[in-house]
């Protein structure tokens, strides 16, 4: 059974569809890229999954049962976490506390969640950083804190939203070992993403998506043959 | 019927007062992101100014417009460049608090100065309203609008066809962007500034020979003041506008079919509903 | 050592008038005790979890008319109608909180600013209930004893007392509070509100939580108001300026902390009544300046300045070490 289904989703601002009639599934244990150019709906598309915003029309489903409409927080404690595209630290407060915060909604008692906390961050690396006040951490290391952040609610589903943009060659492939360590864990994972290499290297299946809408589905041999997806990245000429 | 129209005049003449206070706050917020708490008080200074100017050198309120509109421009020009300009690039909550700091400067300064005796500004050709089509209108009252109707007109001249007007609208809808067009941020906001401040001091020696006038005027007329630029949609000048008549004609239609006392109650909800259900304004022209 | 400090204090405050016999202090003291009590509460909403609201009155007003009309409508005693009209005030702040935290920012601010303009013009209006804006007045209070003593409410000391009372319950409560498991939840929505929801906190009902405490203690501080002053009208318990007064306490004294708003109040409230025997509102003039200074050079209010050069002392006599 799929962990995540969306069935025929749809969003709409005024007169303007940023998701119209999307249906998708994942299934446990994969990893699912979503890609599509700029203004393609995507990163709404986490906001819906993840009660950030109503959707307009559809179903939304997390281990079978329907999720649409709850509050942000209601599907975080279902298990489902995420990082955002412009990251989202508690800057005042230190790394280590970050991730403490969201162990503690899971864990009762602050030991068990500083212990939670230091687990994950060794995992995504930033050990030595532990004190250091979140505002000050180098902008790849804050997308590291907040994928930290979003492993200490020990999640089943983990929506990643673009966390290698901006980095160089050198960290995306870092963070690719990253990301298939983490599914390794027991993690499902969406990866929204336009740094190519990495999407191509680490999906199991893709969806591809253009104006709100998916124009394709597959694998990622299927998807870099597939002639609407080429159209849409490169125009109707090439194809 | 006659009480209808009756209510209509009155609302659309002290609105359209109500709405160049609106304008001069609006036109600061959509280009500095400051919500001036210290607005109300330029309203008063600009109300003390034509009261002492008349009382002193016998100076019809009017005509000195022509005076403490360009002075109270320069002072805003002064306080923007000597007080605001530090914390303007902080936090919108933190420039709220400091110019609600100041508001209560200014506010018991003037206390201070001329104690908190309510005045009034008692003109001769005013014992006698206008009465057209048998309406009732206060002669001052009537005076206002059309200066108000000549100066908003020119603002709205000097937003549309001139460069730095145009550079006031560029810099309220993108700072940014602005920025990069090579507009002089600084400039625009000190020139910002100083335009609503004139503004509200305008609107302040246009009523005052209509309103009481003590040293906490500003404190009321400010509360007002965000109605009609919440309802207007926080940045738009013609929401403002929009939002000053609405609230005026709130408040005469009020007065007369549900309750004086209530009248003011109304305005408050009116402000939380849209707050709560329509933060960019009525006419949607806001940013929220 | 450090834990020593704070019990002395608290011995100092309640031996205070058994030293101090002059009312004109004793009642500087309790007007400093009460604006102390008005910024720690306030400050819960406002430093811990980031959410300046400009309409706290609302509370004051309701727990101090609260008190006064279950007291001459239906004979409760004023010392048990300051808790309940406590409650009442934490009551009210639920649908109220529901309704203004759907705000963000400086929206929140302005819609509690309207709450509590609705609340003084509900006041000034419902004559049947408050009697409007000429106010009520106790022109007695029922005789209770203190273990066997009788009370002379006649004197300036079993005032103080109460609201000394008053004021380090607040201090124990937000101590209390800071520290549990919401205490760190409100530094989350503090930090980033949407952020501290996507890891599974429930921004609104702690933002609830939070103001219904704030608010039984504004409510509460309020309800002394009405026993102390025996008098009160729509503009003494409801006034716009309440509301800013407490801003500025918190503000000026270090938001986000629990020492700083008692700071606060004893600067500007000193501050104040020094002013007011020369000046008659110069205190305001003070007030504003005071803000103005401090947003621009103390964000961190004095308490926060004071802390923060504390810790650089402390790490340089490390260094050194």
């Amino acid at each position: 059974m799929a962990l995540l289904e969306l069935q025929n989703v749809s969003r709409r601002f005024g007169g303007l569809s940023a998701v119209d009639n999307l249906s998708f599934s994942v299934a446990p244990g994969e990893i699912l890229g979503l890609i599509g150019p700029n203004g393609a709906g995507k990163t709404t598309v986490f906001n819906l999954i993840t009660g950030f915003i109503p959707p307009s029309g559809g179903d939304i489903r997390f281990d079978g049962k329907p999720i649409a409409g709850l509050k942000p927080h209601a599907v975080a404690r279902r298990g489902v976490a995420r990082t955002f595209q412009i990251v989202k630290p508690f800057p005042h407060l230190s790394t280590l506390e970050n991730v403490v915060l969201a162990a503690l909604v899971r864990n009762a008692s602050r030991a068990e969640a500083v212990a939670e906390a230091e687990r994950t961050l060794e995992l995504v690396g930033l050990s030595n950083r532990l004190h250091t006040p979140a505002a000050d951490l180098t902008y790849a290391n804050q997308k590291r804190m907040e994928i930290a952040r979003a492993l200490a609610t020990a999640p089943k589903l983990l929506l990643l939203d673009e966390p290698m943009g901006g980095l160089n060659s050198h960290e995306v492939d870092g963070a690719c070992v990253l990301v298939e360590r983490i599914r390794a864990s027991g993690v499902t994972i969406v990866l929204v993403e336009h740094v190519m290499k990495a999407i191509m290297r680490i999906s199991h299946r893709i969806v591809v998506m253009n104006q709100g809408q998916k124009i394709a589905e597959g694998t990622p041999a299927q998807i870099v043959q597939n002639d609407a997806v080429i159209a849409a990245y490169f125009g109707k000429r090439r194809a | 019927m006659q009480t209808f129209f009756q209510s209509l005049v009155s609302g659309i003449l002290t609105g359209s007062l109500y709405a160049m206070i609106g304008v001069g706050l609006t036109i600061i917020f959509g280009v500095m992101r400051i919500i001036n708490v210290a607005h109300g008080e330029m309203v008063m200074l600009g109300m003390f100014g034509a009261y002492w100017s008349y009382t002193l050198w016998h100076i019809d309120p009017f005509v000195s417009a022509l005076l403490w509109v360009p002075l109270m421009f320069l002072a805003g020009l002064l306080i923007y460049r000597y007080l605001l300009k530090p914390i303007v690039t902080g936090d919108e909550l933190n420039s709220l608090l400091y110019t609600a700091g100041l508001s209560l400067l200014i506010a018991n300064l003037a206390l201070f100065a001329w104690t908190g005796d309510y005045r009034t500004l008692n003109l001769p050709y005013a014992i006698e309203p206008l009465r057209p089509f048998g309406i009732t209108v206060p002669t001052p009252l009537a005076i206002a609008f059309g200066m108000a109707a000549i100066i908003t007109s020119g603002l709205y001249w000097f937003l549309n066809r001139t460069d730095t007007g145009r550079a006031v609208r560029a810099a309220s809808q993108d700072r940014e962007a602005a920025a990069l067009m090579g507009i002089n941020v600084d400039r625009i906001n000190m020139i910002t500034f100083g335009l609503g401040t004139a503004l509200a001091a305008a609107a302040g020696v246009l009523l005052v020979p209509s309103l009481y006038l003590f040293p906490s005027v500003g404190e009321i007329l400010l509360v007002k003041c965000f109605v009609i630029v919440v309802l207007g949609g926080l940045g738009s000048v013609p929401g403002a506008i929009a939002g000053g008549l609405l609230l005026g004609l709130v408040e005469s239609f009020g007065a007369v079919y549900i309750s004086v006392a209530y009248k003011d109650a109304i305005g408050f909800v009116i402000f939380l509903s849209v707050l709560l259900f329509r933060p960019q304004g009525l006419f949607g022209a806001g940013r929220a | 050592m450090k834990r020593a400090i704070p019990v002395l204090a608290v011995v100092l405050l309640f031996a205070a008038p058994l030293v101090v016999k002059n009312p004109f202090f004793l009642d500087l003291g309790i007007v400093v005790l009460m604006w102390a009590t008005l910024g720690i509460a306030w400050n819960l909403l406002g430093g811990y979890a980031g959410q300046v609201s400009f309409g706290h009155a609302a509370f004051y007003g309701v727990g101090a008319y609260a008190t006064m009309i279950l007291y001459l409508r239906l004979g409760i005693a004023p010392w048990y109608g300051i808790v309940l009209g406590g409650l009442i005030g934490a009551l009210i702040s639920v649908p109220i909180g529901y309704l203004c935290f759907r705000l963000r920012g400086p929206y929140f601010s302005l819609a509690t600013l309207a709450v509590a303009e609705i609340m003084r013009l509900v006041a000034t209006n419902w004559d049947s209930l408050t009697a409007g804006p000429m106010g009520l007045l106790i022109t007695h209070l029922p005789p209770v004893n203190f273990f066997g003593t009788p009370i002379n409410w006649e004197r300036k000391e079993p005032f103080f007392y109460l609201m000394a009372v008053i004021a380090v319950a607040t201090v124990l409560a937000a101590l209390y509070l800071t520290r549990s498991r919401l205490g760190a939840y409100l530094a989350a929505i503090r930090e980033n509100e949407d952020a501290a929801e996507s890891i599974g906190i429930d921004t609104t009902r702690a933002k609830v939580v939070t103001l219904a405490v704030s608010a039984f203690f504004t409510a509460t501080a309020g309800g002394f108001y009405a026993l102390y002053y025996r008098y009160l009208d729509p503009d003494a318990v409801f006034p716009i300026s309440l509301s800013i007064e407490t801003v500025f306490i918190a503000v000026v004294g270090g938001l986000g902390t629990v020492a700083g708003p008692i700071l606060g109040a004893v600067f500007l409230t000193t501050f104040a009544e020094l002013f007011r025997e020369h000046f008659a509102a110069g205190h305001l003039i003070f007030y504003g300046l005071c803000m103005m200074l401090v947003i621009r050079f103390l964000p961190d209010g004095i308490w926060g300045r004071a802390a923060r050069w504390l810790a650089r002392r402390k790490e340089k006599a490390h260094g050194a070490a």
